[in-house]
């Protein structure tokens, strides 16, 4: 494949196989809209300026209406243009529709408002995704509940996620840097915090399994599933946090309150473990049942043991 | 119709035959109770304007939200802020943009410019007219006791997760479609029933094959919204297992449903406003629109084509690649016909009598834009681009350029041109031209920057985003305000012109079509006497020969 450059740089950077041939297309096409814009608004002001009306009665200075090899031109022109651009993005989209047989299986599962990342052979999931450059991934898509999308720009790829379906995507990333994956299926409520950081790393850093690292200190740890799992979507850490789903965790441990059958709970470890794994079994007093659960591939006992351990440092 | 006696035997005030349409009946009830269209038509135009200036109010509130990038120091919580982004879109679709030209200037303009004394079917036209107001109500209920905050699509299953007011929401689009569908059978009927003696199909208007080519769609493809819509009803209440995974149901299967409404249901708005600028330009500009039949074969074609692209919506959905190809080929060749049209008017103006009038700059903006906006709908019909495009700001800034910057404008255009035959008053043109220009520069601030973004990756429906976009949001933020001020500004200048602005002369712009030969205001019948069609768009001799 020819390597086309982005000239006017307002692409994303061009990080996977597929961004060269839609980059080309993009400025292909834009090219012929800057010079059809420019025709149409030449012509236009041309005419107001040279046939502007200076009197009440002034006739038109043109009598034809029609010419038919005028027409017959600015029918075809446009034809053969918009068929070109028909066949080249199907072109494009093709070799996207089937992974290589070696591709690396990750795997996606979205959730309202977060996402389980499983890299190749991993049973637990991680908060950030890392590929390795120039090996071909493919990326297994579910949902658990609504819609929505897996987008990375910079490689020029976007799949929407559907409950009850198995999509997938893949690429060939060809660039060493760290990019975003969004949302981009409206979801609700926090749809705008379901980003996350994707790195593209060379073979010797890919090996080290770099998503298994994980910070040093059970706090550290701790404040790391809160960022990574989504809670932050609907928990502050501040005194002052608005809090229109959940509360914020500033204070939680050891404060007390009423379910909504009326009795009383105190936030200790039990009943904070109970509610990550089990959150629809208790529910306190006014609030919506909306909390999503976390089994233990998406945290093990030690990960709610670290979640717990940072809360007790928020107050 | 009208007595056939000679002029000077009648007692004539101020040089009439017959009051006009706004006084030969008195009172609050005259109006409400109406069944001419040119009342019913204001009604409309009174009704969608205001519904414009909701939906206008919700877009500068959502705007100024996202002058920060948050989540910290912005002035909604990401709740409140998707519920503005819905509004908006519900407001703006189905209040103000799929009703306001045929509600309001086709309903006044269309039988004067067939020559007929009123809509094939009075009665069935203020029904239609109750309707959209009691959708309107509902749509305005639901956004006053739980808002609505699933996108104006309604995509499952989050419609049927939200604890908004989806329910009595669904009711009001599905009453306004009914609204529409009446409208659109009304306009068909009239057409081919009333015409002016003299005038053959090729002798109407061009407006008219463009209400025409959109009323088709309004009969044929609304009830499938009405279907969409219900089903989702019965999916909320009785869990009937069609849309939801969780109960079986296929949620693409939803999205199939409504864009294979809502698909054409953008050239049920787009068409419309094409007609407009026929009209204006050829009177502007002393010219007959150049390719005629073209130009009314490429709204029919338009029509037509519409009806088998609602896949390209879905391109990301996971559909195969063959249906991809057939959705993508059709789609393209929407814009043969698009590009005709845009020719055939730039054909018009040239070598016209070209007068720079408040109607004819609003064109003119309409031109420029929907230029834009076609030319930006090639990008996402190519499937390659619209991968990494699709639900981008380049998809909300490419339909505000066809929708707002191309259908808004060209029924501003609309009521700029026949203000004067509706009230007998003249706005003041000064203002008019000022506001134009306003309005212009706001759009061009407003979403070029939005292109940009959306081509960078800024997703849509985003409450909070990444700080590189600070910039390019800003610059829209402030474009949308610029918008808001020359809206203010033409509402201000219209209001004005009500009670202080001058006497309209009786035919305003030189117009050649019949809508110029009847009194100004009209009739409450339109016409003295009845109109003969004679030569369509026929401006007398010209320079050159």
């Amino acid at each position: 494949m020819i390597a086309f450059q982005d000239p006017l740089g307002q692409l994303p950077p061009q990080a996977s196989t597929f961004a060269a041939d839609h980059d080309a297309l993009f400025y292909f096409l834009t090219w012929v809209s800057i010079g059809s814009f420019a025709l149409i608004l030449g012509l236009l002001t041309y005419s107001c300026v040279r046939w502007r009306r200076k009197t009440p009665d002034q006739p038109a200075a043109s009598d034809v209406t029609h010419n038919t090899k005028l027409e017959v031109v600015w029918t075809l022109i446009p034809a053969i243009i918009v068929i070109v651009v028909f066949a080249w993005g199907f072109k494009g989209i093709l070799p996207q529709q089937i992974a290589p047989a070696d591709a690396r299986k990750y795997r996606a599962e979205a959730y309202t408002w977060a996402w389980e990342l499983y890299h190749p052979g991993a049973t637990k999931s991680a908060g950030e995704l890392w590929f390795e450059v120039d090996k071909p991934a493919r990326v297994e898509l579910t949902s658990r509940d609504v819609l929505h999308a897996f987008f990375i720009p910079a490689f020029r790829v976007k799949r929407d996620i559907v409950p009850g379906f198995r999509n997938q995507i893949w690429f060939q990333p060809t660039l060493i840097g760290d990019y975003t994956l969004f949302c981009a299926e409206y979801c609700g409520d926090q749809h705008s915090m379901m980003h996350r950081v994707v790195h593209v790393v060379d073979a010797a850093t890919y090996v080290k399994e770099p998503w298994a690292a994980l910070p040093e200190t059970p706090e550290a740890r701790g404040e790391y599933f809160f960022n990574m799992k989504g809670c932050l979507a609907c928990h502050g850490t501040k005194a002052d946090s608005p809090d229109p789903i959940g509360p914020t965790f500033f204070g939680i441990y050891g404060r007390k309150g009423r379910l909504s059958d009326d009795s009383e709970y105190t936030a200790d470890e039990a009943y904070i473990h109970e509610s990550i794994r089990e959150p629809q079994k208790k529910i306190v007093k006014g609030r919506a049942p909306v909390m999503p659960p976390f089994d233990a591939t998406s945290l093990s006992e030690e990960d709610v043991n670290d979640i717990i351990a940072w809360m007790k440092t928020l107050k | 119709m009208t007595t056939h006696a000679p002029a000077h035997e009648i007692p004539t005030v101020e040089g009439r035959r017959e009051p006009d349409y706004l006084r030969v009946t008195k009172g609050f009830m005259s109006w409400v109770t109406t069944l001419d269209h040119k009342r019913i038509g204001l009604m409309y135009l009174f009704g969608v304007t205001l519904a414009f200036i909701v939906g206008g109010i919700f877009a500068m509130l959502l705007r100024a939200h996202l002058w920060n990038p948050g989540p910290d120091g912005q002035m909604f919580s990401p709740q409140d802020y998707n519920q503005l982004f819905t509004l908006h879109g519900a407001f703006m679709v189905f209040a103000f943009i799929i009703p306001a030209i045929p509600g309001s200037i086709a309903n006044f303009a269309l039988p004067l410019l067939i020559g007929a004394p009123d809509v094939a079917l009075p009665k069935l036209n203020l029904a239609s007219f109750y309707l959209w107001l009691f959708g309107t109500v509902l749509l305005s209920y639901s956004a006053i006791t739980n808002g609505l905050d699933t996108g104006w699509t309604f995509y499952t299953p989050w419609s049927l997760k939200s604890q908004t007011a989806v329910l009595s929401a669904g009711l009001g689009v599905f009453v306004i479609g009914f609204s529409s569908i009446f409208t659109g059978l009304n306009f068909l009927v009239t057409m081919h029933k009333m015409r002016a003696r003299g005038m053959g199909w090729f002798q109407m208007p061009l407006f008219c094959w463009a209400i025409y080519a959109s009323s088709v769609l309004q009969v044929l493809a609304t009830p499938v919204l009405g279907i969409t819509v219900a089903l989702l009803a019965f999916e909320h209440i009785y869990h009937i297992g069609v849309f939801d995974p969780a109960e079986g149901g296929d949620p693409v299967l939803f999205q199939h449903f409504f864009w294979f409404y809502s698909h054409p249901a953008v050239y049920i708005m787009i068409l419309p406003g094409m007609g407009i600028i026929s009209e204006v330009v050829s009177t502007h500009s002393r010219r007959p629109l150049f390719g005629y039949k073209l130009l009314a074969f490429s709204s029919i074609a338009i029509a037509v084509i519409s009806f088998l692209v609602w896949g390209h919506h879905m391109y990301t959905s996971g559909q195969s690649e063959f249906a991809m190809q057939a959705f993508s080929f059709l789609t393209v060749l929407v814009a043969i016909p698009t590009a005709i049209k845009m020719w055939s008017w730039v054909a018009t103006i040239w070598g016209g009598s070209i007068a720079l009038t408040a109607p004819m700059l609003y064109a003119i903006a309409f031109l420029v834009i929907f230029t834009i906006g076609g030319l930006t709908g090639v990008y996402l019909a190519a499937l390659a681009i619209d991968i990494h495009l699709h639900d981008t700001y380049f998809v909300v800034a490419h339909f505000h350029a066809v929708m707002m910057g191309s259908t808004a404008i060209a029924f501003f255009a609309g009521v700029h041109h026949w203000w004067p035959k509706m009230f007998g008053r003249m706005y003041n043109e000064k203002l008019a031209s000022i506001a134009a220009i306003v309005i212009l520069t706001g759009f061009m601030v407003t979403f070029l920057p939005q292109f940009e973004m959306g081509s960078q990756g800024m997703p849509r429906r985003y409450a909070t985003y990444s700080e590189q976009w600070v910039g390019y949001h800003r610059a829209s933020t402030v474009g949308a305000m610029i918008l808001g001020a020359g809206f203010a500004l033409m509402v201000g200048y219209l209001l004005h012109s009500l009670i202080a602005g001058r006497k309209a002369k009786p035919n305003e712009w030189g117009g050649v079509t019949l809508d110029w030969k009847c009194p100004t205001p009209p009739n409450l019948y339109n016409f003295d006497d009845e109109p003969i069609a004679g030569k369509l768009y026929d401006y007398g001799p010209t320079l050159k020969r």
